[in-house]
């Protein structure tokens, strides 16, 4: 069909690594398949990795930035959640030192990401207090 | 080896048994009636946590029977001395006083294992979540070393990986002590790589794991944390001293795509797009780098995770600029070229995948590591030492007071702390919808307990009330339960007792007791 556009990506859940093709329509994902060119599953997918993909659309996402005022959770612009993490963690970083910060990474996001999560740490922070649930 | 694997990576399990047609012998070491067993050749049922008294007496009939090859172990190895002397009291019958297997269990494994051609150990968090988890890992490169089972094709040991992209993340730098590309942080030629990129001086010493991280918040010596798209207050040991933990902290910052019972605890939460929202890279459980890419447009309130870090960065005065993944992909392989130097995104996307270490472009990428082992001459200067271990019993034993040894893992449909895997699409049936505790039909007699029925599982820090699931897939004394339902927080009951030298949490034994609401 002429309005589904069909997107190769590699599957989010487990360490398999394996290749797909999603079916999209309307910038929603309708369908996931296994792509029988992913030399790690040739064309299969499991039960996760076929079906549990809608997440992606839920209502409960989060689409907007916020910041604890008064005990609650407010939503707040990126503009004002950003300036406050930045205030925050300079004045941490001036008083108790660059150690008093800790990040912890995530393994489910890409490589490329990660890669600017470390360099935070290490260039704008200056700590090497970064892991992740690689011990889990 | 401690892989349920059927449940936690399908399609690999889908492989090995498709292997099983063509002549492989599997053996499951498992506490556990795995789904996996219905498959294998052996099934060595040990006791939690007593996977290196069975590898130790393995290792001891090796030995004992001359089953390895001494040329290739002196040429290729150092410190076998100690490795037998270690191994000498472990012979298969203590081992299965320790393992409540017979000893002609292991003396059969031990034989299969070294005179197969080949063979290969794959491994998951059975063998790391305990006190004594590096040590189990050590005890699995004992037996691959010992056996020559490891650098060729067929053979040697595959930790598979529960997440897309955790062995990514510690590859890109994401661990205390290691810069992008597997480089010591505290060498100082490597950190001059990047201090003259980065143009900054780096911290030479070794940061915080996140288990250290946690004693530190304890002394409130941490005032901030930043989690990206991590669910530590349900995925981690003893919850409820983990909640106080964070709820000490100055600045709890969380990013993350939902609202997840960590970020209810936050200061601030920053909304992050999510797979199928981004361009980049994973890498899987075999060191494979692949091309994830954008299907759908995140909603205009979300930004990457990389977009947020580069403006949080700018604010505070360290500018970080990129354009695209790709330029931040070019970067990596600029500065850890050994590893990913010739693994450009055009080639990603002909070829599909490519191994690392790849350094440059007419390099075909490393399918198989450690082929130093199998040159004639032997691996020389490279030759790869025994680090001989004994068997720790886990921290917390079953007795009188909590008599059930609880063991912890994930479930077929559900991942980890359930966020994404509470939106299936709509007609697909879920055999599992809810947790249980998975108990012997032998103990559910014996405490009056009914299939279905609700019950009290409590340790010593803590309690949840849970329908039990009578099942054979548990021996008497072992219940089995995951951890991925809010509304019953396995890990109220598990323990903050962690291996030394990793940090990971001993989250595979602990001891509970079971009773009766009515």
């Amino acid at each position: 069909m002429e309005d589904i556009k069909q997107v190769k990506t590699v599957c989010g859940y487990c360490g398999t690594g394996c290749g797909l093709i999603l079916d999209v329509k309307d910038n929603q994902i309708v369908k996931v398949r296994g792509d029988k060119d992913a030399p790690v599953n040739k064309g299969q997918t499991c039960i996760k990795g076929a079906f549990a993909y809608k997440y992606v659309h839920a209502p409960d996402r989060l689409t907007q930035p916020m910041l604890r005022k008064n005990g609650t959770l407010t939503k707040v612009s990126w503009e004002e959640a950003l300036t406050f993490i930045a205030e925050k963690l300079s004045y941490f970083k001036e008083k108790w030192g660059p150690d008093s910060i800790s990040m912890f990474a995530c393994a489910r996001t890409t490589n490329e990401s990660n890669y600017i999560t470390q360099k935070f740490m290490r260039a704008a922070i200056g700590s090497n207090n970064i892991d992740g649930c690689n011990r889990t | 080896m401690g892989s349920n694997t059927t449940e936690a990576h399908p399609i690999i399990a889908n492989r090995m048994k498709k292997a099983v047609r063509s002549g492989l012998k599997i053996i499951v070491v498992d506490p556990r009636k795995i789904d996996m067993v219905k498959s294998a050749h052996q099934h060595l049922q040990i006791e939690v946590g007593s996977d290196i008294a069975l590898m130790n007496a393995m290792m001891n009939v090796i030995i004992m029977e001359g089953l390895y090859d001494e040329e290739w172990v002196r040429k290729n190895t150092v410190d076998f001395e100690r490795l037998k002397e270690k191994t000498a009291v472990y012979t298969p019958e203590y081992a299965a006083k320790i393992t409540g297997l017979a000893p002609e269990e292991i003396i059969a494994c031990a034989r299969e294992y070294a005179t197969a051609e080949n063979a290969m150990i794959a491994y998951t968090l059975g063998i790391t979540e305990h006190h004594c988890g590096v040590n189990n890992v050590f005890d699995i490169a004992n037996l691959a070393l010992l056996t020559g089972h490891i650098g060729k094709k067929g053979n040697g040991i595959m930790p598979l990986r529960g997440q897309n992209n955790v062995q990514g993340a510690g590859d890109m730098g994401c661990l205390p002590n290691q810069l992008p590309g597997a480089l010591s942080i505290t060498d100082e030629n490597n950190r001059k790589r990047f201090e003259e990129h980065w143009g900054v001086k780096l911290n030479p010493h070794v940061g915080d794991t996140q288990t250290r991280t946690f004693e530190r918040m304890e002394k409130g010596e941490v005032k901030a944390l930043y989690i990206i798209g991590e669910n530590p207050l349900m995925a981690d040991v003893h919850m409820n001293h983990t909640k106080k933990l964070l709820e000490k902290l100055e600045l709890l910052i969380v990013q993350d795509i939902f609202l997840t019972e960590t970020a209810q605890l936050a200061d601030v939460v920053l909304p992050a797009k999510s797979w199928g929202e981004v361009e980049g890279t994973y890498t899987n459980t075999d060191r494979r780098i692949q091309r994830v890419r954008e299907a759908v447009k995140a909603h205009p309130g979300v930004k990457e995770d990389w977009e947020i870090l580069c403006e949080l960065s700018a604010l505070m005065g360290y500018e970080m600029s990129y354009s695209c993944s790709e330029e931040i992909w070019n970067e990596v392989r600029l500065l850890a070229r050994e590893m990913y130097g010739g693994m450009s995104y055009e080639r990603l996307d002909k070829e599909y995948s490519l191994h690392y270490p790849c350094p440059d472009l007419n390099h075909p990428g490393t399918f198989i590591l450690h082929e130093r082992f199998h040159r004639p001459e032997g691996a020389g200067e490279q030759a790869s030492g025994f680090v001989p271990v004994g068997y720790t019993p886990p921290v917390e034993e079953p007795d009188d007071d909590y008599p059930f040894v609880l063991t912890t893992g994930r479930r077929y449909e559900a991942y980890n702390t359930h966020t994404q895997t509470r939106y299936y699409q709509e007609g697909v049936k879920i055999r599992q919808t809810r947790e249980t505790v998975d108990i012997h039909p032998d103990d559910a007699k014996r405490l009056f307990i009914e299939d279905g029925e609700t019950v009290k599982v409590s340790s010593r820090r803590g309690s949840v009330h849970v329908p039990a699931k009578i099942t054979e897939q548990v021996k008497p004394g072992l219940v089995f339960m995951s951890f991925h339902w809010s509304d019953v927080p396995t890990n109220v009951l598990t323990i903050n007792e962690y291996d030394p030298i990793s940090g990971t949490a001993e989250f595979k034994a602990c001891a509970v007791k079971i009773e009766k609401i009515s």
